[in-house]
């Protein structure tokens, strides 16, 4: 077991750093230098090619990138090149947003997902088949037209929710909920489904196995051998359908930042792409990888550990 | 934003016949690609269609379309469907309908990037790491799972950053992203490909590693890749919109879906109706393209299950009150003993088990105290009579007709609600595999105090003392240990054993035993065997033994009935029925069985039956055994029925059998002589003979005839 958290955090490392170098390369990639980002339209060359020389731009790659990782191991991001401010600074005033939408979307989509999967595969018959519908539809729907929809239903229409924004939990945790909640149901539509979808699966497997009808020969009850037997035998690749859903649910914020005007990661990304700020997108997808590597890590060795064969090794 | 395709759920469970019926039924785990099953969906039959349409519509598009996608209309902005603009008009004016399926074949042709480079390359390197073997393996699935673990969507804004909104690129890259997902749904079908017999004789023919996969392996994967790339398909125009909706689709005055629903959410308030129009193209086609990759995927199937579902109980409960209505009171038969009559099984096709037959006719008695054996091949019915006995029939598969007389009760006419009160009180089953008898998540320990706690009503403690003594009793030296142990934890023999203590639990008057000691080892086997004969010695209890093996009869059972597609064939005393057997099908099993016979007229060569047990749908009206009988003439070509046989009480059904007995026949080891080929195919053909020959028995007679 030791061996094996020791294997996964390696990969786990090897995973960022591959994906820093990746990100290093992109932005080097993109159209113009941090001068002519930075001081706009309109700058001379002569200014330009001094904020470019301050920056480091100017030095070979290799050193470069060196010089941001290691900034960058210590937390440091750099400066924005279009208002200045400290990309870190800025990217931990967004992280909380992004995972309290993630966090809670993956939640209810477990909640809904393994309710309605288990009640499909343990009815079977027409119940079966208009969960089976439901989620065929919620798939293929968009999440971005589903929040327009809500926003018009339960913001416009009924004024419950807030159509927009973002309260902190530190000013109102009751506005807070609030303010999550039509983005936390508009994301949690499409991964409830998919969740829903793997449930079923795994029940229905858990249901074909051999020790089902031992344990129904020695007269256990039926709730039993679903909600004790069944279940425990396909809680594994369930959990494993909700890991992978929180790393979709993490990207999915882009959407559902913009469409309710959340100043999370996903604006952040949006926002530095469009205007080619690079040290915020270097920072951004670093950070997003890093929340989304761990948190699979944590739900990959929770599989682990709901799995006895494997405890025990 | 971006779905891992991980391995589709869809995918997972096994074909609905591959419980129900015998081994050689079962279809192989990879399909060919079948057109017929898209076209059997109707969902998958209009997901074509509506494809078709869209994409003949907007590639035509410049010739039919009342307005150019660039047209304003200032007398009608933002209005709703209308005679000029059939569904309505955006916030400049331009016509909707125009522009939908103007930007539909962009939308489809920049999907179809992703979709080639997802498949292309999950499935290279798929067959790649088959072919290449375990390292280069480990490095490419390593490489994957890296690849599925990023935050895709912050990646490919971040390449958009880089490269600026070229779609095409963008589409490709985000293909590269997705193929790590189509890789590891392809990698193990590639794998059991890779280790078919026929590639291993194309190796040794000397056929180049990319020769065997692109004839051999590529072909298998077809089903999946056209699965696969529908579903992919519809990934990519979703986020391919979500991407427009975003601002990175198209430069601004182009049409594409996602920017059009972008704009109606600007003006959701004052004119909702905008939403619906691209909105529900864009979630037909992606539906279209689901359902045609669910159409040709496998669906998961309840009917494998070996707990019905509550529709499918439901639908029993009235199947059952039925027979119940229909079938005599039960006589008063003796104590603790089994008497099953005329059983018939059968695959529910209609939900009242009238499809295929799987047991007809079958009937037996059990003395309490005794041990009956049920003999035959694979696929003769055997454990579907013994499932019967506790109500443990697959899903799917169900009594059609007879009794199952116990303690004055017909079992086959019980409630699962009843059933639950004879399941492990009176009658109790041991299966064939003990390791996969016992749940793997739950401790030894956990699952024989449940089920003591449960029947026998006894506390915690009490149990768990009567655990203990039931493993010393079926012995289990370090019974403490093993309570404590998981099942993957033990040996096969002491997990049977485990099993055994399970069944015992309860007291059981009438224990059911599937094969208990196939899947062991020999020496195991005897172990196990003479523990079932000392715990029939000591209970009392009686034992319908299900088995192969005549060694096992010789060696436990006082009763065999001899079974052959479904039908009892023989039926007697153990001592006479293998000291003097009456039926072909019995001689031939003693022929082929090593153990049966006695070291001292043990034959140079041991026989063998010819072919295969019919699959149940072919099972002819005639002689069910006639296609394999060394001794089928043109009188076998009758219904046969069990008559006495004239030693003891036993019971035969052959028409020769008398015939046999006086001219004292062997069932000798060569195949079956041309001449009674030859006399079957005449049978076939003659006047005198049945007046419809089964179709299935002439065609295999002759086909025998030409090999
Ligand atoms: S009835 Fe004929 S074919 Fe059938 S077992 Fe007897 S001899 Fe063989």
């Amino acid at each position: 077991m030791a061996l094996f958290i020791t294997k996964r955090l390696l990969m786990a490392l090897a995973t960022v750093l591959v994906v820093a170098v990746l990100a290093f390369l992109l932005v080097h990639a993109m159209p113009g230098s941090p001068g002519a980002v930075s001081l706009g339209a309109g700058a001379s060359q002569e200014a330009i090619a001094e904020v470019n020389q301050r920056l480091g731009w100017n030095d070979p790659l290799l050193a470069q990138f060196f010089t941001w990782l290691g900034a960058a191991v210590q937390g440091d991001f750099g400066i924005s090149l279009i208002d200045g401010r400290s990309v870190s600074a800025d990217l931990a005033s967004r992280l909380p947003v992004t995972a309290s939408l993630a966090a809670g979307a993956t939640l209810l989509s477990a909640v809904l997902g393994i309710g309605l999967g288990v009640t499909a595969a343990v009815r079977g018959g027409m119940a079966d088949r208009v969960i089976g519908g439901v989620c065929g539809m919620a798939v293929a729907l968009p999440a971005f037209w589903i929040g327009i929809i809500f926003v018009y239903l339960l913001a416009v229409q009924s004024s419950v929710f807030p159509a927009t924004g973002y309260v902190p939990f530190e000013a109102s945790p009751q506005d807070w909920a609030l303010s999550l909640a039509l983005p936390v149901i508009t994301l949690a539509v499409g991964g409830a489904a998919f969740i829903a979808r793997q449930t079923r699966a795994s029940m229905l497997e858990a249901l074909q196995q051999e020790h089902i009808r031992t344990l129904r020969a020695t007269a256990t009850p039926t709730w039993k051998i679903l909600y004790v037997h069944a279940l425990r035998y396909a809680s594994l690749p369930i959990v494993a359908g909700i890991a992978l859903q929180f790393i979709q649910l993490f990207g999915g914020s882009v959407i559902a930042e913009q469409l309710f005007a959340m100043p999370g990661l996903g604006q952040a990304v949006q926002n530095s792409v469009s205007t080619h700020d690079a040290p915020s997108v270097q920072g951004v997808v670093v950070i997003a990888t890093v929340v989304v590597v761990a948190v699979n890590l944590v739900l990959e060795l929770a599989t682990k550990f709901l799995d006895p064969k494997l405890r025990a090794s | 934003m971006i779905p891992n395709v991980a391995p589709a759920p869809a995918d997972s469970a096994e074909p609905t016949a591959a419980a129900v019926l015998p081994k050689a039924l079962r279809q192989s785990a990879v399909k060919k690609f079948s057109g017929s099953k898209l076209f059997a969906s109707p969902a998958s039959v209009a997901g074509v269609i509506w494809l078709a349409v869209l994409v003949a519509a907007s590639l035509t598009a410049p010739l039919w379309l009342p307005y150019k996608t660039e047209d304003q209309d200032f007398t009608a902005v933002l209005s709703g469907p209308t005679a000029a603009h059939w569904l309505g008009t955006d916030e400049l004016g331009r016509d909707i309908l125009s522009r939908i399926f103007a930007s539909a074949a962009g939308t489809l042709g920049t999907s179809m990037i992703t979709v080639m480079v997802a498949v292309g390359l999950g499935t290279t390197l798929a067959m790649l790491a088959a072919a290449a073997g375990d390292r280069v393996e480990t490095v490419i699935s390593r490489v994957t799972e890296v690849m599925m673990s990023l935050p895709g969507t912050v990646i490919i804004l971040a390449v958009i950053g880089a490269v600026g909104t070229n779609i095409p690129l963008i589409m490709a890259i985000l293909g590269v992203l997705i193929s790590a997902g189509m890789y590891r749904v392809m990698l193990g079908q590639a794998k059991s490909l890779q280790s078919q017999l026929y590639v291993d004789a194309a190796k040794v023919d000397g056929v180049s590693t990319l020769g065997i996969s692109l004839r051999h392996v590529l072909p298998g994967l077809a089903n999946t890749i056209v699965v696969q790339s529908a579903l992919i398909f519809a990934v990519g125009m979703l986020i391919q919109a979500g991407l427009a909706f975003i601002g990175f689709g198209p430069p601004i005055p182009e049409p594409s879906w996602g920017g059009m629903i972008q704009g109606a959410s600007q003006n959701v308030y004052n004119a909702p109706w905008l939403m619906v129009p691209t909105g529900a193209v864009l979630a037909l086609t992606v539906l279209s393209a689901n359902a045609i990759g669910n159409a040709l995927g496998k669906a998961p199937n309840a009917t494998a299950s070996h707990l019905p579902s509550a529709a499918a109980r439901r639908r029993r409960a009235k199947a059952v009150a039925a027979i119940a209505a229909a079938a005599p009171a039960p006589n008063d038969s003796a104590k603790n003993t089994l008497s099953v009559c005329n059983l018939s099984v059968g695959v529910d096709s209609d939900g009242a088990g009238h499809g295929v037959r799987l047991v007809t006719d079958v009937s037996f008695d059990v003395e309490p105290g005794t041990v009956l054996g049920l003999v035959g091949e694979s696929g003769c019915g055997k454990t579907m009579t013994a499932l019967s006995l506790l109500g443990l029939l697959p899903s799917g598969v169900s009594v059609t007709g007879g009794q199952i007389l116990w303690n004055g009760r017909n079992l086959a006419a019980a409630t699962d609600k009843d059933m639950e009160g004879v399941r492990g009180r009176e009658v109790a089953l041991i299966s064939q595999e003990p390791m996969r008898a016992l749940d793997p998540m739950f401790t030894v320990g956990y699952q024989l105090t449940a089920a003591i706690r449960r029947l026998r009503g006894m506390g915690r403690a009490e149990a768990k003392a009567e655990a203990l003594g039931l493993l010393e009793k079926v012995g289990i030296v370090d019974a403490a240990r093993i309570l404590k142990t998981y099942p993957h934890q033990i040996s096969g023999g002491m997990a049977q054993r485990v099993a055994i203590a399970l069944a015992l639990s309860g007291r059981p008057r009438l224990l059911v035993a599937d094969e208990p000691t196939t899947a062991l080892d020999v020496t195991v086997q005897a172990e196990i065997l003479s523990l079932l004969r000392g715990l029939v010695k000591d209970t009392g209890m009686s034992v319908v033994m299900v088995t192969h093996d005549l060694g096992v009869v010789a060696d436990l059972c006082d009763q065999v009935a001899v079974m052959y597609a479904g039908e009892v064939v023989e039926n007697g005393r153990t001592d006479s029925i293998l000291d003097n057997p009456r039926h072909p099908y019995t001689l031939a099993l003693l022929a082929a069985d090593p153990h049966a016979n006695h070291a001292a007229d043990m034959p140079e060569r041991l026989a063998t039956i010819s072919g295969q047990v019919p699959q149940p749908k072919d099972w002819p009206s005639t002689c069910r055994f006639a296609a394999r009988c060394q001794f089928a003439g043109s009188a076998c070509m009758v219904p046969v029925p069990l008559l006495p046989s004239g030693t003891g009480d036993g019971l035969v059904r052959c028409v020769k059998a008398d015939e046999l007995a006086v001219e004292g026949l062997d069932w000798v080891a060569t195949d079956v002589p041309s001449h009674h080929v030859l006399n079957l195919v005449e049978a076939g053909t003659a006047p005198a003979g049945p007046a419809k020959a089964p179709a299935g028995l002439e065609r295999r007679t002759v086909e025998k005839d030409h090999a």
